[in-house]
């Protein structure tokens, strides 16, 4: 049985947010919505401060919280590990995004359509492309996936319905690694079976120690950080995000 | 006019419309309509109409006013059940006036808070369905969907319906317009020994039944809350048992204003005495104390042993962003009862002044709902995201405003229809 992780090896992550825009290049994301995020964080008092990176993928939790209170089975884990949300089925009630201490849910707020970030109306756009520019959509979202054949990829670009990030389930089904993991330039994310002794996270299991975001609150992580340290309350983010709808 | 003479002799002012009482219904549908205006907006729109945004990285809260009100609505019906099942169970006849307009207030709020839930889904259409078809008990809401909205809203009803059959029947040996509605709501009840023994007995033991199930689904409601371990400030035991007592609060009070506007309409004495708001007054002045306690109790926990996650919560509710709301929810909870006490002690009730109190303990109930629910969204998340914050838009004041509206609305309609104030032993149809 194939049981899916992604490991982060936070020595070697430099910030740079590729893996941020790969998501989102892939899954067709809109606007102030991040699948994957990396924080930039900040600790100490001046002159003593301290700079880390901090990318959080949905942890796709063994234990999942999202998972318990979803009241219509939505959001359900699959045998190889993957928490993912079911668009067609979900109410939009919004108690996953409550129930996960990661905070990686999004909520569809308004249509997508709404939110691009081009604006296709607009007249200098469409002097540009000729008005024959749609906006870009990944025809693999639309497909069904794994043995539910649920629309379970970024497809659910639904108005009214959660979404997250779904370690790219349609580039899994193709044998591909995640989109982010693909485009890291430093190889600080790496995307394996957990089951497969010879994958390369279960040596790096094997040869380092690791530890996994909010142990503390039992949920289980299929994320596990190699190297650097876990965020402590003294951590801020060096920058406000400004990225409401 | 011809056709108000027969009305005229019907008992507790029903069927006959005054023009106080027109104003009030065109006030009431003209408020639900803004609501029904916002939500389509809403609806069509999507929630980025209203003022709740995601946790996390866009800083905002996802659950706001509607669910505040949802569990204030669902708050409310606690005490109107609760009291007309004691009042049945003990049988304390000075209550008895009580009991019709109480249940009647528990099956409109329970509707309310049913309503509002549909209108903080972002696929209401198919929520309603989903949460039917594909129900998992594993999840809270379960208990909100089946407990509180389909179970408790069924047996109320059919407890408002067995103690009315009565009076409908009673209603129904006169001619009016609305006889056909007290022959339909009677049916068939005639008002024999035999059949007055039987819903004694059925009602009864409903009163029965509905007590355990009224505390389990109230105790859901804060199992909502309770059980989430990712959110500083809610994973508490004190959770569910603080809501059944809140809700005990804001409901007795809504119950002492009901029972004020009923007295005042009234032409003449329906037996609501003063003994009557006494007896409310010292059930609210009991339930309120127990409530302080939980809040002492629970602030005291959160200050003293909590993490720092927790302590930010807390320190932006008593300090920070929250505190207005917090200290003015917490004035109007403690100066009513600081004023009951006074009144118990003295014995003396001024009704007057309970109904000030009754609407002030609902006002605080709303705070203290809105402080379990937002604060722990937009503050103290446990990974470091940057703080958030959330206003409610004017979409969310106006549907919640015609929620209201709407509940009012209801029950000035069943004052018209079937008598507010249960029809008292021989107090017959033909000397009213």
């Amino acid at each position: 049985m194939v049981k899916y992780a992604m490991a982060v090896d936070l020595d070697r992550c430099q910030g740079c947010r590729a893996c941020m825009e790969a998501c989102k290049i892939e899954n067709n994301t809109v606007e102030s919505v991040f699948w994957m995020y990396v924080f930039r964080l900040e600790s100490g008092e001046f002159p003593d401060t301290k700079m880390s990176f901090l990318p959080r993928p949905c942890q796709h939790c063994d234990n999942a919280p999202c998972v318990k209170v979803c009241p219509v089975g939505a959001r359900f884990k699959r045998e190889d590990g993957l928490v993912l949300t079911d668009a067609d089925r979900c109410i939009g009630c919004r108690y996953c995004e409550l129930a996960c201490p990661y905070g990686v849910n999004y909520f569809n707020w308004t249509k997508p359509e709404k939110r691009q970030y081009l604006d296709y109306d607009h007249p200098d756009v469409e002097r540009v492309t000729g008005g024959v520019m749609p906006p870009y959509k990944n025809p693999d979202l639309d497909q069904l996936y794994g043995e539910e054949q649920r629309l379970t990829a970024g497809g659910g670009h639904f108005k009214g319905v959660m979404e997250k990030c779904t370690f790219c389930v349609h580039r899994l089904d193709k044998g591909l690694d995640p989109a982010c993991v693909h485009t890291c330039p430093v190889q600080a994310l790496i995307f394996g079976d957990l089951e497969d002794p010879s994958s390369g996270i279960a040596e790096m299991i094997n040869d380092r120690t690791h530890f996994r975001l909010l142990e503390e609150v039992g949920t289980e992580p299929s994320v596990l950080y190699f190297g650097g340290a876990a965020p402590t309350e003294d951590s801020r983010e060096i920058e406000t995000v400004k990225a409401r709808v | 006019m011809a056709t108000a003479t027969h009305e005229a002799t019907l008992p507790r002012g029903v069927g006959r419309l005054t023009r106080g009482w027109i104003v009030f219904v065109v006030a009431m549908v003209a408020i639900s309509a803004l609501g029904w205006f916002a939500y389509v907006r809403e609806y069509t729109e999507g929630m980025t109409v209203t003022g709740m945004r995601n946790v996390g990285t866009m800083g905002g809260a996802t659950w706001g006013l509607y669910i505040t009100f949802v569990v204030y609505f669902v708050g409310v019906s606690f005490a109107g059940i609760t009291i007309a099942a004691v009042i049945r169970l003990f049988n304390l006849q000075t209550l008895r006036p009580l009991a019709r307009m109480a249940e009647v207030l528990t099956v409109v709020s329970l509707v309310l808070g049913a309503i509002a839930i549909v209108a903080d889904l972002g696929q209401p259409l198919r929520g309603i369905v989903n949460l039917f078809r594909y129900a998992r008990p594993q999840s809270p809401f379960f208990g909100t969907f089946t407990m509180v909205i389909a179970g408790y809203l069924f047996a109320s009803l059919v407890y408002l319906w067995l103690t009315s059959r009565r009076d409908a029947s009673l209603l129904a040996e006169r001619p009016s317009r609305l006889r056909w509605l007290h022959r339909f709501v009677a049916a068939g009840y005639t008002d024999t020994p035999v059949e007055r023994e039987r819903h004694s007995k059925a009602t009864f033991w409903l009163a029965v039944s509905i007590l355990p199930m009224l505390v389990v689904a109230h105790s859901t409601l804060g199992f909502v809350f309770g059980l989430q371990v990712g959110r500083p400030g809610w994973y508490s035991a004190l959770m569910a048992p603080a809501f059944v007592v809140l809700a005990g609060v804001s409901g007795t009070g809504l119950l002492i204003v009901l029972a004020a506007i009923v007295r005042k309409t009234m032409a003449k004495d329906v037996g609501l005495t003063t003994e009557v708001f006494a007896w409310l007054g010292r059930f609210m002045m009991f339930l309120l104390m127990i409530y302080v306690y939980f809040m002492v109790t629970e602030l005291l926990t959160a200050t003293y042993a909590g993490s720092a996650r927790e302590l930010q919560v807390t320190r932006e509710m008593l300090w920070g962003e929250y505190s207005w709301i917090f200290w003015t929810s917490v004035a109007l909870l403690v100066v009513p009862l600081i004023g009951l006490g006074f009144q118990a002690i003295a014995r003396t009730w001024n009704i007057p002044w309970l109904v000030v109190a009754g609407i002030a303990v609902n006002l605080g109930a709303i705070g203290k709902r809105y402080l379990i629910a937002v604060p722990s969204q937009t503050h103290g998340q446990l990974l470091p995201y940057v703080d958030g914050s959330y206003a409610p838009s004017w979409i969310e004041y106006a549907v919640v405003a015609s929620l209201t509206a709407f509940g009012a609305l209801v029950i000035g309609v069943f004052m018209k229809v079937l008598p507010i104030v249960e029809i008292d032993g021989e107090e017959e149809v033909a000397n009213a």
